[in-house]
């Protein structure tokens, strides 16, 4: 009969433990491939992917192994794109805002998908089983409340974009807000940010308010150069350093990109994504433009500067 | 035989001594006009204000009282708002003020701590002279009770305040939760209670609680935030923030304090000032109308002494 001593044992199952210990990393040294869909190459989108290249790194994922795709904020672009990662077999696919996410849970495919910044009434449309991510709650009746105690408002200009499903559903929530207070809404649909300048050529506006839009947001400067011109403020929902924008209502985006480089990493680990909890991203930022507002003349209520999480000056 | 200490020259001594002592005595006696006089606010009494709101709104609702109050006694009072809750004892403690509208809280405070006296209270325009804390969410939170709260932002004013801090606390710990870093994801303090409302609101934070006076004046300047708040937990009554006077100010200057405010809304000026306190009246106060405080503390699990409210 063959018979184990106890330093046999004891050895045997140091070694086992020593395996067991090693299966996540040798699952994450792998050569594993990390798909970013990056629509428009929005500022905001790059700190947020800053701040998941970041995590990542510090996990010893190295950059080389991430393919970051920059598709115009578009229907195809973005399905092509999705496509693109699907057939190159990445092993998780990261998608920055809803009308990417969508882009890939279209697309049905089995590769896991991490989305960050997906506004939370999209929700049921993201939600696959191989879907995992940070969503995104916005308080439209905040902005559109700061914007009014900026300026008196009776028509006020929204900008959004009819394919971006997120900017649609903000869209209408404004229009429904702003009858309650009696404004009038002037909507600016822009597919292409190229058209910002013809189609707010004429309108007699008292402010402006972006919506969560990328092509939005793509759009900025010819936005903010009409602002200085009628000398009326912009009120925005995404986040980036010295905006244009007055006053800008936004979630944190480095927050969201470490939240997402956790989730990947879990995946990679051999975690299913449906095991992963979706998180509502927690770090909400209220930035108030100084210095726009002063070089355009206007006072901030001190009332409404007091609340702010960030001044820029 | 006399020697130089005889009786002679020690009469002369005892005339320079008394001269000495006198002197002295009257300089001791000016430096303590002095400083009396410094002490009772004569040039000016200083009166603190809580910082329950937007600081800038607060100080324009309370510009018509001090003009009035300055009136009436013939010696000007300025209102002052504190930068923290806690700096409202440290101040009243370091005698840089003459008194402060206390909201609960640091009523209980002033009383246990440094004996101060109750004066006044305003009576709102629904006829109360009281305030409820509210535990409120926004209504798309899909918060309903205490256990919908595990993992989320819970937003309070400050650790000196009953209405933003405490009865939360003791509503929590009634509800079986007492480790709240364990509970909430993140917890935060706002600073005024204006601004527990606007963090909720924006999103800053999932849970909020809030004096109700501050509450319902942030949804009478914009009902819309009725539709999008909603308030899940209501506590006992408390009095109105109340103002206290130090026990050293002169007796005639606390009750010409009194009597100008208990008298308010008999005089048409007085009447006029209180509209912009949004106040029917003043009343007066006694320490007996704090009991209510004393049973949130205890639930709270908080001993007054040692409680460290900073």
């Amino acid at each position: 009969m063959f018979l184990i001593n106890k330093r046999t044992l004891s050895l045997l199952s140091g070694i086992l433990v020593i395996v067991f210990s090693m299966i996540p990393s040798v699952s994450l040294a792998a050569e594993n491939t990390i798909g970013v869909i990056m629509p428009g190459d929005l500022p905001y989108y790059q700190e947020l992917h800053r701040a998941f290249m970041g995590r990542l790194a510090r996990e010893g994922i190295l950059a080389r192994r991430v393919i970051v795709q920059k598709p115009y904020p578009e229907t195809m672009s973005l399905s092509n794109t999705a496509r693109k990662l699907i057939a190159t077999d990445v092993d998780v696919i990261v998608a920055y805002g809803a009308p990417a996410a969508l882009s890939v849970v279209n697309e049905q495919t089995k590769i896991p998908i991490v989305y960050a910044a997906a506004y939370e009434p999209l929700m049921t449309q993201i939600k696959a089983r191989n879907s995992t991510g940070i969503t995104i709650k916005l308080s439209i009746s905040s902005l559109l409340r700061y914007l009014r105690g900026l300026t008196r408002i009776s028509t006020l200009g929204v900008v959004y974009n009819g394919n971006e499903e997120d900017s649609v559903l903000q869209f209408r929530e404004i229009v429904k807000l702003a009858g309650q207070y009696g404004v009038r809404v002037d909507g600016v649909n822009l597919t292409r940010h190229q058209e910002a300048k013809t189609k707010l050529h004429g309108l007699k506006l008292d402010a402006l308010l972006l919506t969560g839009s990328s092509v939005a947001h793509l759009a900025m400067p010819a936005i903010a150069e009409l602002a200085r011109e009628q000398k009326i403020p912009i009120g925005s929902f995404l986040l980036c350093r010295d905006s244009d924008a007055v006053v800008t209502l936004a979630t944190n985006p480095a927050e969201q990109g470490e939240k997402a480089a956790e989730k990947v990493i879990k995946i990679l680990e051999g975690v299913p994504a449906d095991k992963i909890r979706v998180e509502t991203a927690h770090q909400v930022e209220l930035v108030f433009n100084f210095k726009e507002a002063t070089s355009m003349g206007w006072k901030l209520p001190m009332d409404l500067v007091t609340e702010a999480t960030r001044l820029i000056k | 035989m006399e020697t130089a200490d005889g009786p002679g020259d020690r009469g002369n001594q005892t005339d320079k001594m008394s001269g000495r002592y006198i002197i002295t005595g009257l300089i001791f006696l000016a430096i303590l006009l002095h400083f009396s006089s410094v002490a009772f606010g004569a040039e000016e009494i200083l009166i603190g204000l809580i910082p329950e709101e937007n600081i800038f709104n607060q100080m324009q609702r309370h510009r018509p009282l001090a003009a009035y109050l300055s009136a009436k006694i013939g010696t000007t009072l300025r209102f002052t708002v504190l930068s923290r809750y806690g700096d409202v004892m440290d101040r009243f403690v370091s005698r840089k003020m003459d008194g402060a509208f206390f909201g609960v809280f640091t009523s209980v405070m002033a009383m246990e701590m440094i004996d101060a006296e109750p004066i006044a209270r305003p009576v709102n325009l629904e006829g109360s002279s009281h305030v409820q804390s509210y535990i409120f969410v926004r209504k798309d939170s899909g918060i309903r009770d205490s256990k919908n709260m595990k993992g989320k932002r819970i937003a309070f004013v400050d650790r000196a305040t009953a209405t933003g801090y405490l009865f939360a606390l003791a509503y929590l710990r009634e509800q079986g939760i007492s480790d709240l870093k364990a509970y909430f994801s993140d917890i935060s303090f706002t600073g005024s209670h204006g601004s527990t409302i606007y963090t909720v609101l924006d999103g800053r934070a999932d849970i909020g609680t809030v004096k109700s006076k501050i509450f319902q004046i942030a949804i009478a300047k914009d009902p819309s935030i009725n539709d999008e708040l909603a308030i899940i937990a209501k506590s006992r009554e408390f009095p109105e923030n109340t103002l206290f006077l130090r026990k050293d100010l002169p007796q005639k200057i606390r009750s010409q304090i009194k009597a100008a405010l208990v008298g308010m809304d008999r005089d048409p000026e007085g009447a006029e000032v209180l509209k912009s306190l949004a106040a029917l009246r003043f009343i007066e106060t006694k320490k007996g109308d704090f009991q209510p405080f004393y049973d949130v503390a205890q639930k709270a699990g908080i001993i007054l002494r040692t409680y460290k409210y900073r």
